[in-house]
């Protein structure tokens, strides 16, 4: 028989037993694959989500109201600020992070049956600034119509106002008034349910201060301490201004994305757990199914070390396969849960690499510890009498 | 006067209150062949697994081609199985999934020398040459146990050790495997032979009986 006189090197010889031996358990080594995949997966989803969820949340948490405050400086005394002020105020936050933001005046005036407090603001910024309104009727649409005007929904009871009815508008000191029709009956569950609420311009005529804000209040998507930075920056730019975060707002969002993110994390620790459980008892089967092979192995001259090297190499096959198309199927997993939870899309981070492979494969090798201690174990000539 | 290879003195092996070995002199000159007998509990099998190096004495000294192995560390004495020992199993013992030329290498693999035409040559020898590149469940138990052989042989040990290398083998297949040992044991090897079989061992240049862990009897 004539014969290929090239033989193997030893790393060739190596690499032939390691992937012949992986050949013939491919039932054993699929479902380890598929447990390292399907964990490593979800651990990709999770991170993803994970380092994405501060931006999606924080614009998702934007819809319960304001977060930030401009007015004058509460030091020197001072009740309201020029508009304009205030204007060049809001044009230093970043318009993508500018969700809304609207000024407000506030004054005592004279309805037709009785005293209100009259808010004059800014409608299309207060309606994106406050999406959670309950209104009856509709929104004041334009900044400019002096017309009309929005009423809570108590103020409305009390007075007997219902949608299209007109309500005279005066001011006790000043004498100033205007006939305004009711667009819509707002439900906050707050005390804008007791207001009258007016466009900013009508408001300063009414109270006989054009011009002047008492404040304004705004929607800001930040995360960790970039409002703060935000209210540093603004105050050295507009000494005269206070500009504030809402601490009971921004630190419960701060909370809710906390207990997320911490949820999360023992999500991704459970998961790493069942995974490496799963992936430990299909190689405890495996060293169980292969023990007259290791022993026999270790009769003909096989050490500790090689015993070990074939058993990591076959693991970290499987487990680096396993990672790299959980990462894969992760990232559209995440791409899912995104979607679906909150209707965009996750962004990649490349944080998300190590953040889920190390921990897959630190679990696989940690999965493969009993097994290999087991191999090692193995005593030849126990193993191989038996019959 | 043709040098030891193979001794033990006082060799004794305890496992708690039972001593399956107990107080075994015996030498193997360079070229013979020694047959070791007895009933069932004679101990055989315990003995063959310390020669093999697979487990350790209790007691006394087993030198083997000039190394004292009761002296070594675990990890010296897998060196010494590698390097001095062809064995050969009852149960012939191949790795599955790989072929015979593969399980003839596996063992040069593991000594650190490996060449595919050493390989072949002795796989021709033992008669296989149509068959290195089958798997162990495409070869009937004959064939396997010489893969078996082969491997044993391609390290050039300084030893041949086998148990019972004709008990699961048919008339023919034994004959054949007899022949092998023959063969072998012309051509100088050392061979240590443990068996149940008085035909196998009855080419022996020498018989050694256990009973109850003892010597009985040295026969030429």
């Amino acid at each position: 028989m004539a014969a290929n006189s090239t033989s193997p090197s030893q790393t060739g010889m190596f690499l032939r037993i390691l992937f012949k031996s992986l050949k013939v358990r491919r039932n054993r080594v699929a479902i380890t694959f598929c447990s390292v995949a399907i964990g490593a997966s979800i651990i990709t989803a999770l991170a993803c989500v994970y380092f994405d969820i501060s931006a999606k949340m924080s614009r998702e948490l934007r819809t319960y109201g304001a977060n930030f405050f401009i007015g004058p400086k509460a030091a020197a005394g001072e009740r309201s600020m020029g508009a304009q002020a205030g204007q060049a105020a809001l044009k230093m936050i970043p318009p993508d992070k500018l969700i809304g933001a609207s000024p407000y005046l506030y004054g005592l005036v004279r309805l037709d049956l009785g005293n209100a407090v009259m808010a004059g603001v800014d409608f299309p910024g207060l309606r994106r600034l406050s999406p959670y309104w309950q209104v009856e009727g509709e929104w004041v649409s334009v900044s400019f119509d002096e017309d009309s005007c929005m009423v809570g929904k108590h103020l409305a009871k009390t007075m007997e106002l219902k949608i299209g009815y007109s309500v005279n508008v005066m001011h006790a000191e000043n004498g100033f008034q205007r006939r305004l029709t009711v667009k819509g009956i707002a439900e906050t569950g707050q005390a804008e349910d007791d207001q009258i609420f007016v466009n900013l311009s009508l408001a300063g005529k009414v109270l006989g201060v054009p011009g002047e804000v008492n404040h304004i209040m705004a929607s800001v998507v930040t995360q960790g301490t970039d409002i703060d930075t935000l209210s540093t920056q603004l105050e050295r730019e507009f000494p005269n201004l206070d500009a504030k975060p809402i601490r009971k707002v921004s630190y419960s969002d701060g909370k809710i994305l906390d207990r997320i993110k911490g949820l999360m994390a023992i999500v991704a620790v459970i998961i790493l757990s069942v995974t490496t459980l799963c992936v430990m008892t299909t190689l405890i089967a495996v060293v169980s199914e292969r023990t007259r092979e290791i022993g026999l192995m270790k009769a003909i001259g096989a050490d500790d070390r090689g015993v070990v090297l074939q058993f990591l190499c076959e693991i970290m096959i499987i487990g680096v396969a396993g990672v790299v198309a959980g990462l894969g199927m992760g990232f559209i997993l995440a791409q899912v849960l995104g979607q679906a939870v909150f209707g965009s899309a996750i962004t990649f981070r490349p944080v998300v690499l190590p953040v889920a492979l190390i921990p897959s494969l630190l679990a696989s090798l940690a999965a493969a510890a009993l097994p290999v201690r087991m191999a090692l174990g193995i005593v030849p000539a126990r193993v191989l009498k038996d019959e | 006067m043709l040098k030891i290879v193979l001794e033990t003195v006082g060799l004794t092996k305890r496992f708690g209150n039972v001593t399956p070995l107990d107080g075994i002199d015996m030498q193997v000159r360079e070229g013979e062949w020694v047959a070791i007998m007895g009933p069932s509990g004679s101990g055989k099998t315990t003995m063959l697994n310390i020669l093999s190096c697979l487990d350790t004495l209790s007691e006394g000294q087993y030198i083997l081609d000039g190394i004292d192995t009761s002296k070594v560390s675990e990890k010296e004495r897998v060196v010494v199985r590698r390097e001095k020992i062809g064995l050969v199993f009852q149960q012939f013992h191949l790795v599955p999934y790989l072929t015979a030329l593969e399980n003839v290498m596996l063992a040069q693999y593991y000594h650190g020398m490996i060449d595919r035409d050493d390989a072949i040559e002795v796989l021709n020898r033992v008669g296989l040459s149509h068959r290195y590149d089958h798997l162990p469940s495409q070869l009937s138990g004959g064939e396997q146990q010489r893969v078996c052989i082969a491997r044993a042989l391609i390290n050039q040990p300084a030893i041949i050790l086998a148990d019972e290398p004709t008990g699961n083998l048919d008339e023919a297949n034994e004959q054949i495997i007899l022949d092998f040992f023959k063969e072998l044991h012309a051509e100088g090897r050392t061979i240590v032979l443990v068996t149940h079989n008085p035909e196998l061992a009855e080419f022996a240049d020498r018989t050694v009986r256990l009973h109850h862990g003892k010597v009985v009897q040295h026969a030429a």
